[in-house]
């Protein structure tokens, strides 16, 4: 839910400034968040029903993910949105270098979170806990899995966002919290999906 | 139909692909969910003798919807020339038209062409050993969930097109709607592995709510395309709000009643 408030630090952050209205970054940014939304409240819904079913497999597959990894993930994805919130604000301020190392960590903070899901990915998998290995798994890996390809995406939006800072030309506020909206809805998924295949008891 | 200054109507056959459009996609759903109940698909997990009866009771459907689709399918064209259309219309380069025109091209072989072919045998072949019914019945349903690629870096070229665009063919929010028609087109990969459960190709992530998230896309996108005609002035710059002179049949319609 601390992505949440990141959202809401940079809907402070930048406000009229933008001229677009009430939210930050460009209207149409927030139908993708909101569809994509209802898309993954179905998978979780999905998740979840299949998990009623079968509780004591779920469970029992729940017990070799490890969670201070879960743990972790999470801390690096929130450092990420925290640093793309700060982004935003810099960029605000027209302040360009603080804005684009800023943009920088959330990149790095990205490719963390990407090399922590691999390194966890390759363990199960060395385990015997694969993708197809228990319906438990079946969901593990589709989950994080379809959330590493929004990251994966994010990374072109990060790429968008540092050229949109670095063009003294053109520059464009809205463009950057638009790609900031993105990166903190993928950030806001993950905290769900760490809650739902790790927390849950 | 003709303009209020009763010269022909540049945009008939604007309007002529549209509507073939519209039939095609009508045709296409009473053809997969009405006439041969091939959608929602059969279960992946039946075995030899099943997939023979299933047959056996689908066969009349299976002929005759498919059929339709083997004299009709080439109508897919249309709409895929309309996008191409839309986006020669956008400030982007012509490599993007060029891009989804050629990829669009075969994808009618994935799309419906495949599971045509694999179905019609089998019903036309009713004879043969369950087997290899099962093998048809598995390539049908497989080509026709698992092979996604075309349409999502199709979806991806357009997204990229309508959010690059100056011109305003179509919402930046639909560019987005792009996006996550194709994040839904990943997900139905795992349908190859799964024989049963969510991810299969019948189940409710692969299937129910891909099918709801492609039905609300294409909706929507014959939708704007259809604004996009009534908008377009033939120039090269934005599009306006509202059709200058020109209207779509619907307006032409009213404009006839009021005179």
């Amino acid at each position: 839910m601390t992505s949440a408030g990141g959202g809401t630090a940079v809907a402070a952050a930048t406000g009229p400034a933008t001229g677009s209205g009430h939210v930050p970054g460009q209207p149409d940014m927030w139908f993708f968040v909101v569809f994509e939304s209802l898309i993954f409240t179905s998978y979780f819904c999905v998740y979840l029903f299949h998990r009623a079913r079968h509780e004591g497999a779920f469970l029992q597959g729940q017990s070799h993910l490890v969670l201070w990894l879960g743990v972790l993930d999470t801390v690096v994805l929130l450092t990420s949105s925290w640093a793309v919130a700060r982004c935003v604000q810099h960029a605000r301020a027209g302040r360009h270098r603080p804005a684009l190392r800023a943009a920088v960590l959330t990149a790095a903070c990205g490719l963390a979170f990407l090399a922590l899901k691999l390194v966890e990915w390759a363990r199960l998998i060395h385990m015997g806990r694969t993708f197809t290995s228990s319906e438990f798994f079946q969901f593990y890996f589709f989950l994080t899995g379809i959330h590493l390809v929004h990251l994966l995406i994010g990374f072109v939006v990060l790429g968008v966002l540092v050229r949109r800072l670095s063009d003294r030309e053109r520059p464009s506020q809205q463009a950057v919290e638009t790609c900031a909206t993105y990166w903190h809805t993928v950030d806001f998924f993950w905290v769900l999906i760490f809650a739902l295949l790790y927390v849950v008891r | 139909m003709t303009g209020g200054d009763g010269r022909s109507d540049p945009k008939r056959e604007l309007w002529l692909a549209w509507y073939a459009t519209v039939a095609f996609y009508s045709l296409y759903a009473v053809v997969f969910f009405v006439v041969t109940r091939t959608q929602p698909p059969g279960k992946p997990w039946y075995g030899p003798v099943e997939v023979a009866a299933w047959f056996s009771g689908h066969h009349r459907g299976l002929l005759v919807g498919f059929a339709l689709i083997f004299v009709l399918g080439g109508l897919s064209a249309t709409s895929i020339a309309l996008i191409t259309y839309s986006i020669r219309r956008m400030s982007v380069s012509r490599a993007f038209a060029y891009s989804y025109l050629i990829l669009y091209a075969i994808a009618a072989v994935p799309g419906f062409l495949f599971i045509c072919v694999a179905m019609t045998v089998g019903a036309m072949r009713p004879g043969r050993d369950p087997a290899v019914l099962r093998w048809l019945y598995d390539l049908g349903f497989l080509s026709f969930s698992g092979t996604m690629g075309v349409f999502l870096v199709g979806s991806l070229i357009w997204m990229t097109a309508i959010l690059l665009d100056q011109n305003r063919v179509f919402p930046k929010w639909f560019g987005y709607m792009n996006l996550c028609n194709a994040l839904t087109e990943v997900v139905v990969a795992p349908s190859w592995i799964f024989h049963g459960g969510a991810l299969a190709w019948n189940g409710t992530i692969a299937w129910w709510i891909n099918v709801v998230v492609f039905g609300l896309y294409t909706g929507v996108f014959i939708t704007l395309l259809r604004r996009m005609i009534l908008r377009e002035d033939f120039g090269r710059g934005p599009l306006p709000d509202l059709a200058p002179t020109m209207s779509g049949p619907g307006e032409a319609a009213a404009e006839v009643a009021a005179a």
